[in-house]
């Protein structure tokens, strides 16, 4: 054969070649089509051998025209190659496509109760500010929950507190503040007394709205040398800016507790209506969150430490008042019903 | 206390002021004032009506035609329905166009008849109708004879008038009388008081009376005789003034002193002078089990520690409480004894409280009246009956005193002291300024420490301390600025055992349980479904002696009722189920009666009610024991105690026997977990739930102190599973402890059960347990052979055991 006819030929085939890689469609028929045109037998391989019957001076050139070609197909079938697994990937996928719309697999965090939160909020507040934390017992003795916080057998003070007696001499704590007492006492003669004291108390109330046989109250008391009333109200703003906002304010107005001296209400800027006057505040701009003043002498003399030297401050706070106006909570039994479908609102960080 | 303005005006100034500035100012100085509210707001054109006539009316069997005289020309047609409406009554006529607090009154056509006004009621005016008697409430309220015709009934009424409700804390006793709070607002205003003198004439006669003071807890007595005394009601001015203030009108000798103790704080009590026999009153302290009727009607038993006021044969009154009906002042009483005198403040609260009385001079006398107030309200009140009842006061006063009264005594003052406990810089002169207003005398002012007399109607003020409060109440609290404790820095942080609390609050949370809070006051029978043996320590629910209520008697000796009222609740209001935790506290006695305090234990307990969320996947289904034990091995892994922690069978009677586990740390039994009993779990209607509880005192204890890690292993691990067929009994982590004991060397990195298979392929009363094993030396590879001989020692120890067999070989 000559040179020109098997070029002749070779087109030819190359063009069938081309033809039918097209009409691959996944990766057995490329294969298939691989082997036929690019393998040890294939087409190509019939024309090399060809070469040896063409004069020697032929040979170079028809021998580059295969060449090229192999080349070409090569790189045809790299390209096919490529866009049958692009074509078979997108298949995959589209097959994988899953409904992104349902809901994921649940991992429930818990719901931390709403009065835990405030207590362990305030804690922080404190801790802060380097105070103690102290518990004490639920089951008081008249003792110090009564005599020694000024409180003596048949005054009327005893009024401002109905108690619950479990005998003649022990009760429940109608207050925190017996811990004022019994922290001193453990302290003594140590300073500076930085406490706070959360815990559960009880009065002879008939649960409503507003009030509950039991509830929770924060007992705060700091006692060293110097102490001021300026004190208490610095520490009640920073604890107030520090849980409800850098706009926070506070007023003492005067009040009485037997155990402080002089005493006060304290109140907030209203949480409402930032002091604007609503409903809530009873439209004064202020809402009252807590008692509190400064330690009588007959307090800290009875608990060893001598009001001529010492002076210090304490207050109460109530933990339901707070996580009431905090969470917008207007029946305090709500927080003791433990209904799930409130609770678990508060599986919310804040 | 009602404290009428009107009447507080005579007293001080009030000019300039409204009574809404009063209260705020009074509130900002420490007196709260609750509220402020106008006696009766608006009223107008309402006048004193004489009813001339009177008739049926033609068309209505309950309404009369009435013809009023209203001081006009002419007389008025008024169509009247009350029941007490008669000729020659004064009643309040509301004219044509006149206001009252109900609205306008119109001209009215009253089945066919033109009324030209109202007849009105005590309601109908907004007088307080609730203090006065029932004949002045059912129908018209009648004026009284002398009232004048056509006079305005607005300030014969005292309408006009406003009514400030004080909260007053206990120790301002001093402004339980109109005296002591002209005094406080004197202070605030600056203005000064004026009291009413009163020197009441007296006879030169004797007075017919002896009084002894049989008992130390009367220091002082003093009572007037007075006679020939005329009854009826009092002015009206005297009954409005004493209806603003929240007492009932009674009569005229009564209400003076009411009227009297109002002013002064100084309760009176008047005895009809014929029922004191023997002309002898005896004050002394009563006989056990004596008896006597109290102006109320009701029949009382007396302690000793009663102080009453006799005579020689009987008890006629209870000093300070209330008087006796044997000695009450009746429409025929002629003569009273009136008595001012003090008693025993603590004797006084603690009849009141044994009787379940708190009469006004009860809250008086409790908290403590002012000496100079005796003799003068004694006066006051003779010189107003002399007035009132045309009475004659029959000589002096009789006085007996125990103790020389204290009329003022002296509390030093140190002015850089108080400015050092309150933070303040106030200057001398406003300090010295604060004391002169309130009637205190400071002396030697330019000395360090001031004298500063206090007088006696101020029984609050005894310390030094007691003056800081006055200096700054009366400076104004918001002269104190904002500071914060000089102290030295102090660090804080939280005990062990409430770290301990508040991990195991993160934990559980974490493990996605809500935490709930129950009431610790509960009752015993709250145990019952709980199936305790009848001495079992549970029992022991510490009792309050006077509970409030059947479902909360004692205090709470077991966590588990609190929950399952929780589920029991949520349950009942459509929530499916659900998984909670309380930490909380039990009350352990050491013996009841209780003799001291009792342990306060620190616990937590959980329940897993109803069923699971229905999820995607995942079927809902009821909460098991592995639940719960799941969440309770992560806790025990997160605080660091897995490794000592074991698991025995429960013997917990409320738990399920064959589903529930003593949970040990080391041999100290910290709590349980399990599947509630099923009898214990219908108590509250649960179905099937589970339960857990811990003693967080008891674990405290065996905690480690802190996390120090295990170094990276240097040597690769081999992983090999196990399955083994044993009898379905066989506890899984008897498996593993047997394995565990069988490996001979310290290879056994860790092992843990990863299946368990019943059904198909496995013999009856058969399953397959399939462990994973990791197996390392720390200081070499393992070789195939090693592990190999490592396994066959496991393998051969449970088949010794339990005749276990591999399972596929
Ligand atoms: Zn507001």
């Amino acid at each position: 054969m000559r040179a020109d006819e098997i070029r002749t030929e070779l087109e030819a085939w190359a063009e069938v070649a081309v033809r039918r890689l097209g009409e691959t469609s996944d990766a057995k028929s490329l294969e298939a089509w691989r082997v036929e045109h690019l393998g040890k037998r294939s087409g190509l391989s019939q024309f090399m051998r060809q070469l040896s019957a063409l004069p020697a001076d032929e040979r170079p050139l028809v021998g580059a025209w295969v060449n090229r070609w192999r080349d070409e197909l090569q790189a045809r079938y790299e390209a096919r190659r490529a866009e049958l697994a692009a074509a078979e990937r997108q298949v995959q996928l589209e097959r994988e496509t899953i409904d992104i719309t349902l809901p994921g697999r649940p991992y429930r965090r818990g719901a931390m109760h709403p009065l835990s939160k405030v207590i362990a909020e305030i804690e922080e507040v404190f801790l802060g500010m380097g105070f103690e934390i102290a518990e004490g017992p639920e089951v008081e003795t008249e003792h110090y929950n009564f005599e020694m916080l000024n409180i003596p057998k048949d005054h009327p003070a005893r009024d401002m507190q109905d108690t619950f007696y479990i005998t003649e001499d022990l009760l429940l704590r109608t207050h925190t503040s017996p811990m004022q007492v019994r922290t001193m006492e453990r302290m003594r003669p140590r300073t500076p007394v930085k406490v706070i004291v959360p815990g559960r108390v009880y009065r002879r109330d008939e649960d409503d709205a507003t009030h509950s046989h039991a509830f929770t109250q924060m007992e705060g008391l700091v006692v060293d040398e110097g102490i001021r009333m300026s004190d208490l109200k610095g520490t009640l703003e920073a604890f107030a800016k520090a849980v409800f906002g850098p706009n926070q304010r506070v007023r003492l107005r005067p009040s009485f507790f037997p155990f402080t001296e002089p005493s006060a209400e304290v109140d907030l800027v209203c949480i409402h209506c930032g002091g604007n006057g609503c409903r809530v505040c009873k439209e004064t701009g202020w809402i009252e969150i807590l008692g509190a003043g400064m330690v009588h002498p007959r307090v800290l003399d009875g608990a060893g430490y001598d009001s001529r030297r010492y002076s210090g401050f304490a207050f109460g706070l109530g933990v339901e008042r707070i996580a009431m106006l905090k969470y917008g909570i207007d029946d305090i039994r709500q927080l003791y019903l433990n209904d799930l479908r409130l609770l678990r609102q508060f599986a919310r960080v804040q | 206390m009602r404290v009428s303005w009107n009447w507080l005006s005579e007293y001080v100034d009030l000019s300039g002021v409204t009574p809404q500035e009063l209260a705020d100012k009074l509130t900002q100085a420490g007196i709260a004032v609750d509220a402020v509210t106008p006696r009766s707001p608006g009223v107008r054109g309402v006048v004193v009506g004489l009813v001339v006539r009177c008739e049926q009316h033609p068309n209505a069997d309950r309404l009369h035609v009435c013809e009023v005289d209203v001081g006009a020309d002419e007389h008025l047609t008024i169509v009247c329905g009350a029941p007490n409406v008669r000729t020659g009554m004064r009643a309040p006529t509301a004219l044509v166009g006149a206001v009252l607090p109900g609205g306008r009154i119109g001209r009215a056509k009253l089945r066919g008849v033109e009324s030209q006004g109202m007849l009105c009621s005590a309601e109908e005016l907004g007088l307080e109708s609730r203090w006065l008697p029932k004949e002045q409430t059912e129908g018209l309220y009648v004026l009284p004879d002398e009232a004048e015709v056509g006079a305005d009934v607005v300030p014969l009424l005292g309408l006009d008038d406003w009514v400030l409700e004080l909260d007053l804390t206990p120790n301002r006793a001093d402004c339980l009388s109109m005296r002591g709070l002209a005094y406080e607002v004197s202070a605030i205003l600056g203005r000064p008081v004026r009291m009413p003198g009163a020197s009441p004439k007296r006879t030169a006669d004797a007075p017919g009376l002896t009084v002894e003071l049989a008992t130390p807890r009367c220091p002082r007595y003093e009572a007037q005789v007075l006679t020939d005394l005329t009854t009826g009601p009092s002015p009206l001015w005297m009954q409005m003034r004493l209806l603003a203030s929240g007492i009932r009108p009674i009569n005229r000798i009564v209400d003076v002193t009411n009227y009297v103790m109002l002013e002064w704080g100084q309760p009176l009590h008047a005895f009809d002078a014929d029922e004191v026999r023997q002309g002898r009153i005896i004050v002394r302290q009563a006989q056990p089990g004596e008896r006597i009727r109290t102006l109320d009607g009701a029949d009382r038993e007396l302690t000793e520690d009663t102080i009453v006021i006799s005579d020689p044969e009987r008890a006629i009154g209870i000093a300070g409480v209330m008087g006796g009906e044997n000695s009450e002042v009746r429409p025929s009483t002629r003569r009273v004894v009136l008595e001012s005198a003090v008693f025993d403040a603590a004797s006084v609260r603690r009849t009141g409280q044994r009787l379940g009385l708190r009469s006004e001079a009860q809250q008086r006398f409790e908290k403590g009246v002012d000496p100079v107030a005796v003799r003068a309200a004694l006066d006051r009140a003779t010189a107003l009956l002399q007035e009132i009842c045309s009475a004659v006061a029959v000589g002096e006063p009789v006085v007996v005193l125990q103790a020389a009264p204290a009329y003022q005594w002296q509390v030093d003052f140190s002015p850089a002291r108080c400015n050092a406990w309150l933070g303040t810089d106030l200057t001398l002169q406003e300090m010295r300024d604060i004391m002169v207003r309130l009637g205190f005398e400071p002396e030697a002012t330019d000395q360090p420490t001031w004298k500063v007399t206090i007088p006696s109607r101020r029984q609050d003020v005894r310390l030094e301390e007691d003056l800081y409060e006055e200096v700054a109440r009366l400076a104004g609290y918001d002269r104190i600025p904002s500071s914060l404790p000089r102290t030295v820095t102090t660090a804080a942080t939280r005990t062990p055992a409430q770290r301990l609390r508040q991990w195991t609050r993160e934990i559980l949370l974490g493990a996605g349980m809500t935490e709930v809070l129950t009431y610790t006051l509960a009752s015993p029978t709250d145990l019952a479904p709980l199936r305790l043996p009848d001495d079992s320590p549970y029992r022991q629910m510490i009792p309050l002696l006077r509970p409030m209520s059947e479902e909360r008697t004692a205090l709470r000796t077991h966590m588990l009722p609190g929950l399952a009222r929780v589920a029991q609740y949520n349950l009942a209001h459509g929530v499916i189920g659900g998984a909670i935790f309380e930490l909380g506290r039990v009350y352990w006695p050491k013996e009841l009666p209780l003799t001291e305090q009792p342990c306060e234990r620190q616990q937590w307990a959980a329940l897993w009610f109803g069923s699971t969320e229905r999820v995607v996947g995942q079927r809902a289904r009821l909460y098991d024991f592995y639940d719960a034990k799941g969440v309770v091995e992560v806790w025990l892994e997160a605080l660091g105690v897995a490794e000592a922690v074991s698991f025995r069978r429960s013997g917990a009677s409320w738990l399920h026997p064959g589903r529930s586990a003593d949970v040990l740390v080391g041999d100290v039994r910290i709590g349980c977990v399990g599947e509630l009993h099923p009898d214990t779990a219908a108590g509250w209607a649960l179905g099937r739930a589970q339960y857990a509880e811990f003693d967080l005192d008891l674990l405290l204890p065996l905690l480690p102190d802190t996390l120090h890690v295990r170094p990276l292993p240097r040597h690769p691990a081999v992983r090999r599973d196990l399955a083994v067929l044993v009898d379905l009994a066989t506890p899984a982590e008897a498996l593993v402890q047997a394995a565990r004991e069988a490996v001979s060397e310290d290879v056994l990195e860790s092992i843990h059960v990863f299946d368990v298979y019943t059904g198909e392929g496995i013999p009856t009363g058969k399953k397959s347990i399939a462990l994973a094993f990791t197996w390392r030396a720390h200081d070499r590879t393992l070789t195939d052979d090693e592990v190999r001989v490592e396994e066959e020692r496991v393998v051969h120890r449970w088949k010794e055991r339990w005749g276990a067999a591999l399972r596929d070989g």
